[in-house]
C-alpha cells in the first residue's frame, strides 16, 4: 500500500516538474471574457451621430 | 455625446405592456424570462402609475461589482453587457440589482438556475461577430450594430419609454414637465446615474 502511495506521490512531483507548477493570478473586477467588436464600432463618430439621428427621428416630440 | 439612457415617463405609460412584447418579439426571449416588464404602483388607487423596467444599465453597476467571475463590462456609452460563457449562474447579480433585472432560465434542483439573462439595450454580447446566429442565439438581435436604438422604446405608443442619449432622452423629458408644470419623476435615475434629470 506505501508502495503505491510513494509511487503516486513521485508521479505527481514528476507531472509537476514537467508542465510546471505556475499559478495564473486573475485581477479582480476587470472583465475576462472575450472582446465586443461592438466596442471598436461605438468608438466611430459615424455611429454615435447615426444613432442620434435615429433618436430624433424615432423618439423626440413631433 | 452623453452614454446611454432608459427613461420612462410614468405620466405616459397606459400599461400596454407593447414594449414587454416588443422586446420578447425581437430577441426571442424564452419562457419564463422577461427582460422587461410593466409595474404598476398602487393598482387600483386613484392616482395609480404604471412603469417600464428593465436593465437601466446603472454607472456603477451593482451586478459587476459582485459578479465572483467578472462577466460584466461596459462600452464606452454605458451599456452594461455580460459574458454567458463565463456566468455560473450564481445569482449574486439579481440579489444585488436595485430594479430585478437579471433572469434566470432555469429551475431545477440544486439551485441550477442557468445562465443570467437581462437588457442588453439592444446590443447583443461579446459572441464572435455582430448579429451572427450564435450571438443572437445567446443575447438577442444587435440592433445598435445596425444603428438603431432599442425597439421597447421605439415601439412605444405614447413615448413613455425614452432610450437613448442621456442628455437627449432628459431634454425631452425637461420640456415635457415643463408643459405640463407638474413634479419631474424620473423613475429609478437617481438609483441608476446618481443622477436627476
Amino acid at each position: 500500500m506505501t508502495r503505491i502511495a510513494r509511487r503516486a506521490a513521485a508521479l505527481l512531483v514528476l507531472a509537476a516538474l514537467v508542465t510546471g507548477c505556475g499559478v495564473t493570478v486573475y485581477e479582480p473586477g476587470v472583465y475576462k471574457g472575450e472582446k465586443d467588436p461592438l466596442l471598436a464600432m461605438h468608438a466611430k463618430p459615424e455611429h454615435k451621430a447615426q444613432l442620434q439621428e435615429r433618436f430624433t427621428k424615432g423618439q423626440a416630440e413631433r | 455625446m452623453a452614454r446611454m439612457k432608459f427613461l420612462c415617463d410614468s405620466e405616459r405609460c397606459i400599461e400596454c405592456n407593447g414594449c414587454v412584447t416588443a422586446c420578447k418579439n425581437e430577441h426571442e426571449v424564452p419562457w419564463g424570462v422577461n427582460r422587461r416588464r410593466v409595474v404598476t404602483l398602487e393598482d387600483g388607487v386613484p392616482g395609480e402609475r404604471s412603469i417600464s423596467v428593465a436593465c437601466m444599465h446603472c454607472t456603477d453597476a451593482p451586478c459587476a461589482a459582485v459578479c465572483p467571475v467578472d462577466c460584466f463590462y461596459t462600452t464606452d456609452d454605458g451599456i452594461v453587457l455580460h459574458d454567458k460563457d463565463l456566468c455560473i449562474g450564481c445569482g449574486y447579480c439579481f440579489y444585488a440589482c436595485p430594479f430585478g433585472a437579471p433572469q434566470y432560465p432555469q429551475k431545477e434542483a440544486f439551485g441550477v438556475r442557468g445562465k443570467m439573462d437581462k437588457c442588453t439595450f439592444c446590443a447583443g454580447g461579446p459572441q464572435g461577430k455582430d448579429n451572427s446566429d450564435e450571438e443572437q442565439q445567446k443575447y438577442g438581435k444587435n440592433r445598435i450594430a445596425e444603428g438603431k436604438l432599442p425597439l421597447c422604446a421605439e415601439m412605444c405608443a405614447t413615448k413613455a419609454l425614452l432610450a437613448g442619449d442621456g442628455d437627449m432622452v432628459a431634454d425631452i423629458y425637461r420640456e415635457r414637465v415643463t408643459k405640463r408644470s407638474t413634479r419631474p419623476q424620473s423613475w429609478g435615475w437617481l438609483t441608476a446615474y446618481q443622477e436627476d434629470v
